[in-house]
């Protein structure tokens, strides 16, 4: 610690210019991978992001990407500082990349890189970058199976290791990561962008810490994450000190048929939380499992977007907020407990904690979201076009607020994936869309309907395909708040020479053949409020939309239309 | 009348349209000499105002409507349609089962945390899009035919809905456009009055729902922007003035009122061009090869970049958050003008914009029941703008009011002095502005030091040097006719084509022999437009680029070609420039990596005469300059006070001072110095 930190003083003003120029230079380094990745699910899909980090490896300022991520990455740093790479073994040409989820990360194919920032020989910070890679090896293409029961069959596993040593890159180590995975090219070209998006952003962080002095840089940062803390707690403070309580449940693991419960308790005192996850289904043996890291970014998450007032995320938002959850369970999965849908987990932690603040603050609490990433994998291999691995992450209802509808087909800020245009997944491998759209009658009923999920329908143009589908909300319809009514189910078909057949929401390397149809249907979100309350226009204006059906009008709002 | 490219009358005109003022820019060849004009905006008709402006600048020049050989025409009528949502009735046809493509959009958001998001706007709504029966496969082929029934299905259902225009968009047609053209030739028959607009004939480019948001905007527009033109010509010909009608487009040149009743989404985002083109012009007159231009208005701070001499063009824009799929001038705008509103945060952040107190009721000096504190009102309460002579004396200011807003909501919650909050405020704006410089030149991997900024608009003078200071940059223009930039720029345009062809291709020697019938076509396709504008041989000009990316890349860098035509030592040359544009752009390039070629563009150009005007007279009063108390960095301080229009070409004045002007004021701070050249622009330097 420099001693002269403490006496620094800045301005509430020079503080907000300082904390824009970090969160710019965020924003460069997330152009940087959008512009040049090469896989759709970087590049179309945007499932990547980037961040800057004090010199303990704390998150101060991040580009507007995915908080599920973002919220993770001072875990995963500051677990690597702590037990892998001392932090005089860090030079300033040095690279740091991993991805395992047991050193603070969430699932294999999330790949983090870090770089230190030095200014006049002084580590004063980091920049860092995470994508999901198409494909990182293990038993099932895109490395997204839902059958795995250990770790080791979901892919390769790389510890904090310099990728880059002293500027020069470690070939051995790109190599071996290389040889496992199922489309190499694609993986080193993202690869690559993250490296460029660190050079850009440390340089970018070198130059304002240039303008303010290393001292001033650090005051400013730790002033930074204390602002963002006294901003929390004053969220905290002003919900009403209580217990509260809720749960849901993850339909199951994919291995069995038993349902995984998720359950929080939130307990406000004053201008601190604890939340108590304790109640949580011990890990179970499929991959809907989520790391500690995974669970603490969800739960600031939930915290932070039901803040009343804007709050500027970083981690001195962590500090008012206590959270408790024995090793051993399905949100603090301990090794080597296979992780890879541990979204799933996240998502329906959210809602539960979305619930519970109903009871708390009614009046900004929504019913609840799809709640889960639909994540269909396929792999195609032709003989002309070889191998083709596509991840794709589907979408469906926002639960309604207290005083407005839920949005269709639209993600939640949690994971803020795009979909991938389908003619460009047409245009690289054998596959035909049949059709997208929004679902019918999947919104939940009430004063004001959830939103509408949708379907998609991809036909296989090849002899050999293979299927892997990790879905949910099969069972759990999303719930609806205020006498609300849930929103209808997710489903999966296959249509296979004329017949259809329902398949389960966990599908692990399905082999297909050409002219295969396979079926996506998701949930809507929750309804808000009485359904006998809805305004009879609206109930009129959804029914000439094909919103809802003039049946499902008559059966759920007591109107005809 | 046919007016035609060779006849040349003395008399053109540039014309800017905005929500308010319609601005005039007149170029008399026989006198060498540019008027300026400002006459009223009439809305409910803005050819109303912009016949009676003509014909009152007409009177007061001396000039006649006969002598008038173009009319340039900029407008914010297309975008002003869109966001107010008055529209004609439009109905899309997309590929069966694709109909809802245009509502489910691309899934992200930018309020990561917010609670209520929302879908981007859908402007034609469920009940009025129809899927028909056909497919066309990934490789061009047709997998499911469109029948002649299947078309008769199509005209009953829009009987049925009676729209005013039609888009169609069907998957995959940026490669075979054939069922898109069967169903527009088909309805041009069967349904004469229906406009019908084509996502293959528009767009043809990868991506479905940015491809169907254009040709629907596109649409929608056709009824609204061949409506007003078939106004502005009956009131033209009314009056017996007979121009060649040129409407300014959203890539900074502008195109025949045929291309624009045809594709009126090329106006859509105009707004900001014809102030780019004045960019670009000046570039020339300064000798300044990269310039940052930024207009800073009531509401936005608009920046566009000129490099080597051209303005930076990007193939996609939005309004309102819908997608555009056009080329387009560059602008990254953000939501900081006078206007702008400060903000105190419960966690005492300050935050200024995007809201903003707009020109009603307007920041808390104008004295119009605004009551929050605005970037106008800083600058007020500083000393910085004179509150007598506001908007040429147009408008006093109540300083005392803005120091209220200042105090009650800045001052007061972070616990400083009036001045202080003030100065504040304009340090966030300014940091602002500056982020907002820098990405846009990040973007490009180019260095701020290396460019020249040219501000302009009511509210850039105040804020550019400082806007330097943070970013870099150590010289700064003030053009003449700050507040009427866009109107002079058009005055300058040149028509411009711009023409795709998407293809992926290899980018290596045995490809040329696809390549070639590509360029071939395009390049016959460019001249055909310049025949049918009637651009003599020696005006015309045509410029190939092709979109180049890395295998698995999504984004394309845009590398111009040397020639028009494409041998093997032309193509190793293109690679060899993409490369080099990969690693200037994002620090890293891939030279053993496969190379691919996306689209091959063409901009037809046909030149227009430029005008040769003379530089302004000057109208030294020999009068020294009065003094002002203003507050500067921490300090009041007796600060000269010059008028723009007593400046003598070659006076040069040292910071800090304020030069005053009609429309806007400028702000000159300590180690500026500033002079005036022979045309009239003002050229401020950094010497310490």
């Amino acid at each position: 610690m420099n001693a002269d930190v403490a006496d620094v003083e800045i301005t509430p003003i020079e503080l907000e210019i300082i904390y824009n120029a970090l969160t710019a230079a965020a924003a460069e380094m997330d152009v940087t991978i959008w512009r040049t990745s090469r896989s759709t699910i970087v590049r179309e899909l945007l499932d990547y992001s980037t961040a800057i980090f004090d010199r303990n490896g704390w998150n101060v300022a991040q580009a507007a990407r995915i908080p599920s991520h973002l919220n993770s990455m001072s875990y995963f740093l500051t677990e690597i500082l702590a037990r892998h790479i001392a932090p005089d073994r860090w030079g300033p040409d040095d690279i740091i990349v991993s991805n395992d989820p047991y050193c603070g990360g969430q699932h294999l194919p999330d790949i983090v890189a870090f770089k230190a920032i030095f200014h006049k020989g002084r580590r004063i910070g980091f920049v860092g970058t995470l994508c999901h890679h198409l494909d990182v090896g293990g038993s099932s293409p895109g490395s997204y199976g839902s059958s795995a029961t250990e770790i080791f069959q979901e892919g390769l596993r790389i510890p904090p290791v310099k990728l880059v040593e002293g500027g020069k890159l470690n070939e051995p180590i790109r190599d071996i990561i290389l040889q496992n995975v199922r489309q190499p090219e694609i993986l080193w070209g993202d690869l690559q962008s993250q490296l460029a998006s660190l050079h850009i952003g440390a340089a970018s962080v070198e130059r304002l810490a240039m303008k303010l002095g290393d001292v001033r840089f650090e005051a400013a940062l730790g002033q930074l994450l204390d602002r963002s803390e006294a901003a929390m707690r004053a969220v905290i403070g002003r919900i009403p000190d209580g217990t509260y309580e809720f749960e849901d449940h993850v339909d199951d693991d994919g291995i069995s048929d038993a349902p995984i419960r998720i359950h929080a308790r939130l307990m406000v005192e004053g201008d601190e939380l604890t939340v108590d996850l304790s109640g949580c289904s011990p890990q179970v043996m499929g991959p809907s499992n989520a790391t500690l890291s995974s669970t603490c970014s969800t739960v600031f998450y939930a915290l932070i977007a039901s803040a009343d007032v804007t709050i500027a995320a970083n981690a001195g938002c962590y500090r008012p907020v206590k959270i408790i959850a024995p090793p051993g369970l399905c949100v603090s999965a301990a090794a080597p407990a296979p992780v890879v849908h541990r979204i799933a987990i996240g998502h329906r932690l959210a809602t539960v904690l979305f619930g519970a603040l109903h009871q708390a603050v009614p009046e900004r609490m929504p019913a609840a979201y799809y709640a889960v990433s639909y994540v269909v994998t396929l792999q195609t291999v032709d003989p002309v076009l070889g191998r083709r691995v596509l991840v794709e992450i589907e979408v469906g209802g926002i639960g309604a607020l207290p005083v407005s509808d839920g949005a269709s087909a639209l993600s939640f800020g949690m994971h803020n994936n795009a979909n991938i245009p389908m003619e460009m997944i047409e245009s690289d491998m054998p596959v035909t869309f049949l059709g997208y759209g929004l679902l019918t009658d999947t919104g939940g009923p009430g004063q004001w309907r959830g939103g509408l999920g949708l379907w998609r329908e991809w036909r296989i143009n090849c002899a050999m395909a293979q299927l892997s589908t990790n879905l949910d909300r099969f069972k759990f319809r999303p719930f609806g708040l205020a006498g609300g009514e849930p929103a209808a189910p997710s489903a999966l078909y296959l249509t296979r020479d004329g017949q259809t057949q329902a398949l389960r929401s966990k599908v692990t390397n399905m082999m297909l053949k050409s002219g295969d149809i396979i079926r996506l249907e998701t949930s809507g979100g929750g309804g808000f409020g009485e359904a006998g309350l809805r305004a009879r226009e609206l109930v009129e204006r959804d029914v000439r939309l094909g919103y809802v059906s003039a049946e499902a009008a008559k059966r759920s709002y007591g109107q005809s239309v | 009348m046919q007016v035609t490219m060779t006849e040349v009358l003395p008399v053109r005109i540039g014309v800017d349209i905005g929500g308010t003022f319609t601005d005039l820019q007149i170029y008399d060849a026989r006198s060498g000499a540019i008027f300026g004009f400002k006459t009223p905006t009439t809305p409910e008709d803005p050819s109303i105002g912009l016949m009676t402006g003509i014909k009152e600048a007409a009177d007061r020049h001396g000039f006649a409507l006969r002598d008038v050989g173009f009319l340039l025409h900029g407008t914010t009528i297309a975008t002003n349609a869109i966001l107010e949502r008055k529209l004609a009735k439009g109905v899309l046809v997309t590929t069966a089962g694709f109909e809802d493509v245009l509502e489910i959009g691309r899934h992200v958001r930018r309020e990561v945390y917010a609670l209520n998001p929302q879908q981007p706007p859908t402007l034609i709504p469920r009940d009025c899009r129809i899927g028909i029966t056909e497919r066309v496969r990934a490789d061009g082929s047709v997998e499911v035919p469109l029948t002649a029934a299947a078309l008769d299905g199509l005209a009953e259902t829009l009987d049925r809905l009676d729209p005013a225009c039609v888009a169609v968009c069907l998957m995959n047609s940026y490669l075979n456009p054939e069922h898109e053209q069967r169903i527009a030739e088909y309805l041009a028959k069967a349904r004469p009055g229906l406009k019908v607009s084509c996502s293959s004939a528009l767009s043809a480019e990868i991506r479905e729902y940015e491809r169907t948001s254009t040709t629907v905007l596109n649409a929608l527009l056709i009824p609204v922007i061949a409506g007003y033109l078939d106004k502005l010509t009956h009131r033209m010909q009314a009056e017996g003035f007979a121009p060649r009608l040129l409407l300014v487009q959203s890539n900074g040149g502008v195109c025949s009122a045929r291309t624009a009743a045809l594709e009126p989404v090329r106006l859509l985002l105009s707004g900001p061009s014809g102030g780019s083109a004045a960019c670009a012009l000046l570039s020339g007159i300064l000798g300044e090869d990269n310039l940052i231009g930024v207009d800073m208005g009531g509401t936005s701070f608009d920046v566009s970049v000129v490099r080597n001499g051209r303005v930076n063009v990007v193939m996609q824009g939005e309004v309102d958050r819908m997608p555009v799929r056009i080329p387009m001038v560059e602008i990254r705008a953000i939501g900081a003008g006078g206007g702008s509103l400060a903000k105190v945060q419960q966690d005492k952040r300050m935050t200024v914009g995007p809201e903003s107190a707009g020109s009603r009721p307007g920041p808390a000096c104008y004295g119009r029941g605004g009551v929050g504190a605005t970037v106008t009102d800083a600058n007020v309460t500083l000393g910085r703008l004179n509150d007598e002579s506001f908007l040429g004396g147009g408008m006093r200011l109540d300083r005392e009011a803005a120091r209220v807003a200042i105090d009650t909501g800045v001052a007061k919650p972070l616990g400083l002095s009036v001045e202080a909050a003030a100065e504040g405020l304009l340090a966030v704006t300014n940091a602002n502005l500056g982020a907002a410089i820098r990405l846009s030149l990040f973007e490009k991997g180019v260095d701020p030091r290396e460019f020249t900024m040219v501000a302009f608009g009511g509210a850039a003078g105040l804020h550019a040097v400082a806007v330097a200071d943070e970013t870099g940059i150590r010289r700064v223009v003030f053009p003449q006719n700050a507040s009427t930039l866009s109107a002079y720029g058009i005055l300058h345009s040149d028509l411009i084509h711009d023409l795709v062809r998407s293809r992926v291709i290899d980018a290596k020697p045995e490809s040329l022999a696809v390549i070639e019938p590509l360029l071939e076509n395009l390049l016959a396709d460019a001249r055909a437009r310049l025949d049918a504008d009637a651009i003599p041989a020696s005006d015309r000009h045509i410029e190939l680029a092709a979109d180049m990316h890395y295998k698995g890349q999504a984004f394309e860098l845009t590398v111009p070609m040397r020639s028009l035509q494409l041998d093997e030592a032309a193509l190793s040359a293109l690679i060899a420039d993409f490369h080099d544009l990969h690693r200037q752009r994002f620090s890293y390039s891939n030279p053993g990596s496969a190379v691919e070629i996306v689209s091959l563009r063409a901009s037809a150009i046909g030149r227009l005469p430029k005008p040769a005007a003379k530089p302004p007279a000057a109208h030294d009063s020999g009068r020294p300059p009065g003094t002002r108390k203003v507050w500067l960095a921490g300090h009041w301080r007796d600060v000269a006070v010059w008028s723009r229009d007593e400046l003598s070409p070659g006076a040069t004045i040292e910071g800090p001072a304020v030069i005053e002007e009609a429309y806007t004021s400028v702000l000159l701070g300590d180690g500026w110095s500033c002079r005036r050249d022979n045309s009239g622009h003002l050229v401020a330097g950094r010497h310490q």
